[in-house]
């Protein structure tokens, strides 16, 4: 194989190693490069509690044709990623050649009914994140005074991780957006006080709370628009149909005869507007889907990448 | 033609040869195990058994496992460890058995189609 000629040492630890094949991978998706060194990272102190007798450096050397030397395994990492992206994902929709189809195509779209469940998912898990968040920081603070209030709060940060892996494996299921399947893996041979300061001081930590906190108001809109759109979309469908059988005949809210909300004229302009106002609102779904995906993806993940 | 080549398509051919055979071989290699292993034990149980079937780096196996993992045929749950991070650890599914009594069958019947064919080239 030939190494890349730019003069890379070759890495004589573990943080080393890991910080070369961070290097290799610039410009891969955040997620992969999670999940890169994490494996990377397990097979190397695996290997290295595996031969005590000999030094971490002479452990890294060997490795290099066992694992791979970052470079070849960042190849190998950016391969199989593609071949099992182009495996699994659903195959994308031919591109539509006129703008009727193209306004029309969404329906065909899988991503737009993943991105318009997650908008309605989205309230439910907004509060939940929500309460979360603000009854652990709460606690948190009222109870720093008291001797529990530390170990309280490094759970509930610790906590708020694993839910940020959850809401990950969330927005990569319906919104297509790639996310890390592997905890990050920060803490190399830190101690247990290092590994918590370190917790405290992580930018991610903060962007995930300051995610979980937007996830209210974020869900509570999403939730609106959709449901409301899709609600109107559907009752101006409906309604010239309804109308125009005289399934409203005779009946009166307050004296105000429902037969006659429509003039026959009016049935085709409120049913074809009902109809441009659905496709205009899977539309909306799914452009809030691919927005959300890179929110999710600048708050939870981004700075995996240089911790 | 020159000798980096035909080495480069002799890695190609390996690569191309090992994408698939690297999933029969870990399902082998978890369902013969006793109990659930994790990623470096796998990597080392196939090094000992040659290089042949990973014809390049270990660091190839963690992104299968994560496959078969998705496609049901292994299982895994996360423990501790002193060593370094949390270690995962895999174990095979009944589909898992399944599936891999059926790629094994393929794998023998490919084997030998192709066996006859080079019967005789081969000094």
């Amino acid at each position: 194989m030939n190494a890349p000629s730019n003069g890379v040492s070759l890495p004589r630890s573990i943080p080393d190693y890991l910080d070369q094949l961070r290097a290799a991978l610039s410009g891969a998706d955040p997620a992969l490069v999670q999940d890169a060194l994490y494996d990377a990272e397990e097979y190397l102190r695996s290997e290295l509690a595996e031969h005590p007798e000999q030094s971490e450096a002479e452990v890294i050397a060997s490795v290099a044709s066992s694992y791979g030397a970052p470079y070849e395994v960042a190849e190998i990492y950016r391969d199989t990623e593609a071949r099992v992206q182009t495996a699994l994902r659903a195959p994308k929709p031919a591109p539509r050649e006129t703008a009727l189809g193209r306004f029309f195509g969404v329906a065909a779209d899988p991503r737009t009914y993943g991105a318009l469940f997650y908008s309605v998912l989205a309230l439910a898990t907004g509060i939940f994140y929500f309460t979360w968040v603000v009854t652990g920081l709460s606690l948190s603070v009222g109870l720093a005074v008291l001797i529990i209030g530390i170990p309280f709060a490094i759970l509930f940060l610790g906590s708020v991780r694993v839910l940020s892996l959850v809401e990950g494996r969330i927005v990569e299921a319906m919104l297509g957006e790639r996310m890390p399947r592997r905890p990050l893996y920060s803490a190399r041979g830190k101690n247990w006080l290092e590994r918590i300061t370190n917790m405290f001081i992580d930018p991610r930590t903060w962007s995930t709370l300051l995610y979980m906190v937007a996830m209210l108001p974020l869900g509570i809109l999403y939730f609106t628009i959709v449901v409301t759109l899709l609600t109107t979309a559907v009752a101006c469908i409906a309604a010239p149909l309804l109308v125009g059988f005289g399934a409203w005949d005779n009946w009166y809210i307050n004296a105000w005869d429902m037969g006659s909300t429509l003039y026959p004229w009016q049935y085709p302009i409120v049913f074809v507007g009902g109809v441009v106002l659905l496709f205009a609102t899977l539309h909306l779904a799914r452009g809030i889907g691919r927005m959300h995906g890179l929110l999710a993806k600048h708050l939870l993940v981004k700075s995996a990448q240089y911790a | 033609m020159d000798r980096d080549t035909l080495d480069l398509a002799l890695r190609k051919f390996q690569r191309e040869l090992s994408a698939g055979t690297v999933s029969l071989a870990l399902l082998a290699v978890l369902a013969a195990a006793p109990g659930p292993m994790y990623g470096y034990q796998i990597a080392k149980t196939l090094e000992r058994s040659g290089e042949g079937v990973l014809s390049g780096k270990q660091s190839a196996l963690y992104p299968v496992l994560r496959n078969l993992e998705a496609a049901g045929f292994l299982q895994s749950h996360v423990e501790p460890s002193v060593a370094g991070p949390p270690r995962r650890y895999y174990q095979i599914t009944e589909p898992g058995r399944t599936a891999l009594n059926e790629w094994a069958a393929a794998w023998r019947a490919t084997r030998t189609s192709v066996d006859s064919v080079l019967e005789g080239l081969l000094p």
